[in-house]
């Protein structure tokens, strides 16, 4: 298990107002980290078009999961 | 879109074009038929908490569809 793929983060969609393209409600993108981007309520998000993205904090919740999940998760084909 | 852009876009450039877009089918599907172009350049925005900065911004166009998912991609400074 690499520590790469367990410290990934997760969050479901669920707004996706003025991207309809690029993100899907209630579908789940792998989160990437910004500190610059999160205090402006951003959140960096690997989106449709298979590149990474700022979007409002408030489209997404993030997901707390374990470790175990968060690795089977990474091994998806997003 | 969450954030206003203040004043023009400049330094565009041509990213992808048509097939070479990796979500092109979903921008066919969702907006219309069209030779679908993915552009990027720079700008001053205003985001949601009203702080100001440049940034690197990516968007889609087709003729007679106009600029689509303008997405901010780096915040350059402040």
């Amino acid at each position: 298990m690499s520590n790469t793929n367990i410290s990934k983060q997760f969050a479901i969609c669920i707004k996706n107002d003025n991207y309809p393209a690029s993100l899907e409600t209630r579908k789940i993108y792998e989160i990437l980290p910004d500190e610059k981007a999160n205090q402006h309520h951003q959140i960096r998000v690997i989106d449709e078009s298979g590149e990474d993205y700022l979007y409002p904090s408030s489209y997404f919740i993030l997901l707390e999961l374990p470790a175990e999940s968060r690795e089977l998760l990474s091994l998806c084909n997003f | 879109m969450n954030f206003e852009i203040l004043g023009k876009i400049e330094q565009i450039e041509i990213i992808a074009i048509d097939k070479s877009i990796r979500d092109v089918e979903r921008l066919k599907k969702i907006y219309g038929q069209g030779r679908w172009r993915k552009l990027k350049g720079i700008a001053t925005i205003k985001l949601e908490d009203e702080s100001i900065c440049q940034a690197e911004l990516h968007w889609y166009e087709a003729h007679g569809i106009g600029k689509k998912e303008i997405k901010i991609k780096y915040l350059l400074d402040e």
